[in-house]
């Protein structure tokens, strides 16, 4: 017998009324791993996308507020292109739209000379032709959600747009996006003189020390600006600071929401079990050891419920990935601090709504509790 | 022999004062003896006996034990722990344990592992006939066997004061002399005080003193000569 006993075999005595506590703090659980698991994906999503296209570095705005807001000036490329080490750059200009009304999507215009047009896989089609601004590549994704093929139209930011080209890509993001010539994208909306970044590749072969140097050098050239792998681009964003701030608020009165519905549980546990409290007391239990009995059923049940809960967000966020209005824009990803941050929710929920009713454990007079049977 | 318990004009009210269940009790317990509280059903034996060892509060007066006075749950509940062992009419064994676990219940405050805390229960179990019996619940226990888990309980940490109230109140006539003959054992050889509350004269005849209470006071209170020893049945290390 050790001090869990007691607290298990309470637990285990209102199995029905454990369950449906373990439960709620599951579903609170859930929630907060599936809101920040899908806040992230869309952040890592846009990050494995445009670092699909092969660039080693991005140059962008510092702290845009969000993807296609970021305003890198045209002049800035030449400077750019004489960085040692690199081997090019390609200004590149990004819109998010709808396609045919029917879905969301990633336009990203291309300079048609730049190097991102090599490394394209292409299914059916052909590249746009130089100075055929209206001609588009779709990816496979939307392609098959749009039903179209070569030849087909697809309106684009109000602008019909013949389909050249269907391509496969490895990231989510890209199979669900257009890519268009710069010039026509520029045009439509009124950006003549500015990209939304530079996509930098670097000279072959790369380690990370080249990496470190060339990105040292760039930021000299590119004074103000903001210069750092992809997966730092995306992070800069300022709109995903807000979705996370979304989520977050969500999930915090979700949990508070758990913490209520423990605080209930063992608070009838509490009244049930008073006689049973009159008893430890009269064997000299003090009102710590009781406090910590309760607490102690408090944090099993939050525990049950962290793991359920993690198990139940992360199916929940895969689900939720594959609706339409998700598809493409938002890849799953649960990054271990959000698993900690749930685990450590849960360690101050469960005890936090347990804390109550275990003081009132405590304030009870051992005779009046033993009078209760 | 020295003071163990002792209450100085001590009562007790409920319901706001409607109810005086103890008045002006003052009663002072040496740590050798054995103490009969009789009286009639109501007469607020069970009060006095809930204050002698910390279970409830008086509304006037003062409790000391060992010479200090206690105040605060944790304070009692420390004494409790150690120093006090409680036989409860109605057993107030805990269902959800074996008769085991209900020993070592009441031996977690006191002694460390939970190794130790097993031996010292199955050491006490064995002690009172009760080996055979260790895993099984209270309710699959005969009478007799559950009051004798309960004795087991209250003397699991060696205390100072065995405090029962009407432990024989629901046992046959043989059942309860063995009960008391456990509780007179306990008193010679741990050398541990008795105060027993009981409206069986056998019983009280047994105690070396005698206090009646009536209305909540103390009518009369009275030593016995010496304590008739009964045969001992089971022997108490
Ligand atoms: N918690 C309580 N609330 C109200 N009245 C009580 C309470 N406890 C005891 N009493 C009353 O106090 C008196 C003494 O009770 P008690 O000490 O249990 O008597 P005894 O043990 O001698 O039968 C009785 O009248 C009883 O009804
Ligand atoms: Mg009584």
């Amino acid at each position: 017998m050790t001090e869990l006993t007691l607290p298990l075999r309470g637990l285990i005595s209102r199995p029905l009324r454990t369950l449906l506590t373990v439960l709620g703090i599951a579903l609170a659980v859930a929630g907060f791993v599936a809101l920040t698991g899908l806040t992230a994906g869309v952040q890592h999503s846009f990050a494995s996308g445009i670092n699909e296209n092969g660039a080693d570095l991005v140059v962008s705005q510092r702290s845009a507020f969000n993807l296609v807001s970021s305003a890198v000036p045209k002049s800035l490329s030449s400077g750019l292109s004489a960085v040692p080490n690199v081997e090019a750059v390609s200004g590149i200009l990004l819109n998010i739209t709808t396609a045919d009304d029917a879905a969301n999507i990633v336009m990203a215009g291309w300079p048609s000379d730049s190097f991102l047009w090599k490394d394209m896989h292409l299914l059916a089609g052909r590249i746009p032709a130089p100075g055929d601004q209206w001609s588009v590549i779709l990816g496979e994704s939307i392609a098959r959600a749009l039903d179209k093929r070569v030849g087909d139209t697809v309106e684009l930011q109000f602008q019909p747009y013949r389909i050249v080209g269907i391509a496969s890509f490895s990231s989510v993001l890209n199979q669900n996006s257009a890519i268009v010539p710069l010039e026509g994208l520029q045009q439509l909306l009124s950006r003549e003189d500015v990209f939304t970044l530079y996509e930098v590749r670097l000279k072959r072969p790369l380690d990370k020390n080249d990496i470190a140097v060339a990105r040292t050098r760039l930021i000299a050239a590119a004074q103000g600006f903001e210069v750092g792998d992809t997966e730092q681009f995306s992070s800069s964003i300022r709109i995903f600071d807000l979705l996370r701030a979304i989520a977050q608020t969500i999930s915090l009165v979700v949990m508070a929401m758990a913490s209520v519905a423990v605080a209930n549980t063992l608070l009838m546990a509490v009244n049930e079990r008073t006689f049973e409290i009159g008893v430890l007391a009269a064997l000299g239990w003090s009102p710590r050891r009781i406090l910590r009995l309760i607490l102690i059923e408090g944090v099993i049940m939050s525990a049950a419920g962290g793991v359920i809960g993690i198990i139940l967000g992360v199916l929940t966020m895969e689900m939720a990935a594959k609706t339409n209005f998700a598809a493409g824009l938002i890849v799953p990803y649960l990054s271990g601090w959000s698993i900690a941050q749930a685990l450590i929710f849960v360690f101050i929920a469960g005890p936090l709504g347990a804390l109550y009713p275990a003081w009132r454990a405590t304030r009870l007079l051992p005779a009046d509790a033993l009078r209760r049977i | 022999m020295s003071l163990l318990v002792e209450l100085s004009n001590v009562g007790r009210d409920f319901d706001g004062g409607r109810i005086v269940a103890v008045d002006g009790v003052s009663l002072a317990i040496e740590d050798d003896e054995t103490v009969a509280i009789v009286g009639r059903s109501g007469s607020g034996k069970s009060t006095i006996l809930n204050l002698v060892c910390g279970l409830d509060r008086p509304t006037r007066g003062e409790v000391r034990f060992e010479g200090r006075a206690v105040n605060g749950r944790a304070a009692w509940a420390a004494l409790r722990a150690s120093r006090i062992g409680i036989v409860f009419q109605n057993f107030f064994l805990l269902q959800s344990l074996s008769a085991r676990e209900n020993i070592e219940v009441a031996l977690l405050g006191n002694l460390g592992g939970a190794r130790q805390r097993r031996v010292r229960a199955l050491e006490l179990l064995a002690h009172f006939g009760l080996a055979e019996r260790a895993t099984l619940r209270p309710a699959e226990l005969s009478g007799g066997e559950r009051q004798r888990l309960a004795i087991a309980r209250a003397l699991a940490n060696r205390p100072k004061l065995l405090v029962a109230d009407e432990p024989t109140g629901s046992l046959d006539v043989q059942t309860s002399q063995s009960v008391m003959s456990i509780i007179g054992n306990a008193h010679r050889e741990f050398g541990t005080a008795v105060i027993v509350v009981t409206h069986d004269e056998d019983v009280a005849a047994l105690c070396g003193r005698r206090v009646e209470i009536s209305d909540g006071r103390i009518r009369s209170d009275n030593r016995m000569t010496a304590m008739p020893t009964p045969a001992p049945t089971l022997r108490i290390r």
